[in-house]
């Protein structure tokens, strides 16, 4: 279909005003990063700063641990990511391929565990992770941020296999695959753009995590995620919010790089050809 | 190869029972063809003879083994699905060669196997393409394929043309009787399309509501339909059914005429229903005649549909005919002319049969009664 030229202006104007909306708030944050901390408040506001103070992401980094929260923040999330996709896949297989009693229920049941917002959880896995004496450890982070993953990716895995045509699994079972087989050597290599998608979503929910690491990580610093570490950075009287956003910018760019490295993946069409 | 005993097969979801004791003995190397329309149970069938779908009572056996409750993969049978199922992840060679690795065959084997495979089915430019690089033909010759490697004792289809433009599902539809007449295979072929169905089997299972209907070759399930469901389903366009009386111990009234039927068999009641083959009837010949005036012609180029009016005492009631494609049948009859010259909707013509060709069924059972 071939647009008017005022209907694509329109649109391209549409677009163009979506993406700055989205984009400002980022652009914003290096604005900060980079002015003078008594610059942030003037009037008008500068929309570039005068001398762009690159050296402190050095700085920051030489500073404050920042490399040791974004290691605990990436150990928290793959551990989270890991322990919630092993779930998630078997779960979601099973919902999508078999009919068992209960089993729409039992799907409900898990989608209602999302609906629960995390800081009712708080309490109850504080005293759990009392219990055991998991507080101040990174497993506990690691468990909690499961909690609050593996219902959503369970769905989204679910609606994935969905779309994946069960002649696969049969074709793959007459074949000479077990059910297991047929998952992991067909399903799951089809997948790969879910898996891929699913695996994201899980890590962004774990990376921008901060209220369970502050409860469960407060009083031990070597544990602490980026997240937690920046809230330190405020200060009782003053806060430095330029470097604040500096020490932002670099906890932001790990979720970038990934992001660039799955976008392959998280491109759909591999089963294109399958049927039909 | 294999001969296939199915006996006595069942299969419930709750209360709902579509298959109900399903019995079939299949000779090895036979061609075999399970048709019927949507909802009649033989993709179900098919499935439980591949271990995809368990019986809820009955057995299965290929060759001397009983298979019932064995896995798909240890059945020895290959399977060809309607949307094919190609992997998407593999090229082409290992989607052919997938069931052989699976069974632990070594590589060099499996090459070999893959190479002759797609020789026979004239794929080997393929080999290293994806399926979603191939055309729906190309597709389906890969399923095939994938089939034929594992020389199996049987293969099972699944409606395997049906996703093909018309002109390549005969093409297609050719390629593999010609196939199974050179590897032999056993084949259980399911399909909900009479063509396909009087083409390629050896012996037709004619299944309607999970129950079969008749089996027997294609050119006897034509010629001597077991009931009136059989008959109102195999031929396009479907037989003709017309209501009448018994004017004797083997005589009918039709179109105000005595017709002598030999050896019509006797029934509760006069009423009888009459099938008549639209291409049995023909224009101004045949020792019974009647005049009509045609409602719609169809003209196919070298045949002529020409649908005339039905007396309306010679209308059956469409659920005695109980044919999947009898919407129309109650109050037209249609004549199938060979080249017959100009025919005008509402010109006065004469149409005519031969007694023999009638087919009669007891109104109340379907049952053929001759």
């Amino acid at each position: 279909m071939r647009l008017s030229l005022p209907a694509r202006l329109l649109l391209y104007a549409s677009v163009a005003a979506t993406c700055a909306i989205l984009v400002f708030p980022i652009y914003w944050l290096f604005v900060t990063a980079l002015s003078q901390p008594d610059q942030l408040r003037q009037l008008p506001p500068k929309f570039w700063p005068d001398a762009p103070r690159w050296e402190v992401f050095g700085r920051i980094l030489a500073e404050r641990p920042i490399l040791l929260w974004l290691s605990n923040s990436a150990l928290a999330a793959l551990g989270a990511v890991g322990l919630s996709m092993s779930v998630s896949v078997l779960a979601g297989y099973s919902l999508s391929r078999f009919r068992v009693r209960g089993g729409q229920s039992l799907g409900l049941f898990i989608l209602a565990a999302k609906m629960l917002p995390a800081t009712l959880l708080v309490i109850p896995l504080f005293g759990i992770f009392r219990m055991t004496g998991m507080i101040g450890s990174l497993w506990s982070v690691v468990l909690a941020h499961a909690t609050l993953i593996v219902p959503f990716t369970t769905w989204m895995l679910k609606g994935y296999f969905d779309t994946i045509p069960r002649e696969l699994d049969q074709a793959a079972m007459v074949d000479g695959c077990s059910p297991f087989g047929a998952l992991f050597r067909v399903i799951l290599p089809v997948a790969a753009p879910g898996l891929a998608a699913t695996a994201l979503y899980g890590f962004v929910l774990s990376w921008s995590d901060y209220a369970y690491a502050r409860t469960f990580l407060t009083n031990a610093q070597g544990s602490w995620t980026a997240n937690l570490g920046i809230t330190t950075m405020k200060g009782e009287y003053i806060s430095n919010w330029a470097d604040i956003s500096a020490a932002s910018i670099l906890v932001a760019l790990p979720i970038l790089a990934i992001y660039l490295f799955l976008e392959r993946y998280l491109v759909g069409g591999l089963t294109a050809g399958s049927d039909k | 190869m294999a001969s296939i005993r199915i006996e006595d097969v069942r299969k419930s979801y709750g209360p709902v029972e579509v298959l109900k004791g399903f019995s079939l003995d299949i000779r090895d190397g036979e061609f075999v063809v399970l048709v019927g329309p949507s909802g009649c149970g033989k993709s179900t069938m098919l499935k439980i003879l591949a271990g995809l779908e368990p019986a809820s009572s009955g057995s299965i056996h290929i060759g001397a083994r009983d298979v019932t409750d064995v896995a798909p993969g240890a059945r020895d049978i290959a399977m060809v699905f309607q949307n094919y199922a190609l992997y998407p992840h593999l090229t082409v060679a290992k989607n052919m060669g997938f069931g052989l690795k699976m069974r632990g065959m070594p590589k060099p084997e499996i090459d070999r196997r893959v190479r002759d495979a797609a020789r026979i089915l004239d794929v080997e430019h393929l080999l290293d393409r994806r399926p979603r690089q191939l055309s729906g033909g190309q597709r389906q010759r890969v399923a095939l394929g994938r089939a034929i490697v594992r020389e199996p004792q049987a293969f099972l289809m699944d409606e395997p043309l049906s996703n093909l433009d018309a002109k390549l599902r005969v093409h297609m539809r050719a390629e593999i009787s010609a196939l199974h007449r050179r590897l032999g295979v056993t084949t259980i072929y399911v399909t909900h399309d009479q063509v396909e169905a009087m083409t390629m089997a050896d012996r037709i299972v004619l299944m309607r509501d999970g129950e079969i209907q008749q089996i027997a070759d294609p050119d006897t399930i034509y010629a001597r339909p077991a009931n009136i469901f059989v008959a109102g389903f195999i031929g396009a366009p479907g037989m003709n059914f017309l209501a009448a009386r018994r004017a004797g111990a083997d005589r009918v009234a039709l179109f105000g005429q005595e017709i002598a039927l030999p050896g019509l068999q006797a029934t509760a009641g006069d009423s009888l229903v009459l099938g008549l083959r639209p291409e049995s009837i023909c224009l101004g010949a045949g020792s019974v005649r009647f005049a009509a005036r045609p409602t719609l012609v169809e003209s196919l180029g070298s045949d002529k549909y020409i649908h005339v009016g039905v007396p309306e005492a010679h209308r059956v009631p469409l659920a005695a005919t109980a044919a999947h494609d009898q919407a129309r049948r109650g109050e037209a009859l249609i004549a199938r002319l060979i080249n017959p010259g100009p025919v005008a909707e509402g010109d006065p013509i004469q149409l005519g049969f031969e007694p023999a060709d009638l087919h009669v069924f007891d109104p109340a059972t379907g049952a053929a009664l001759r």
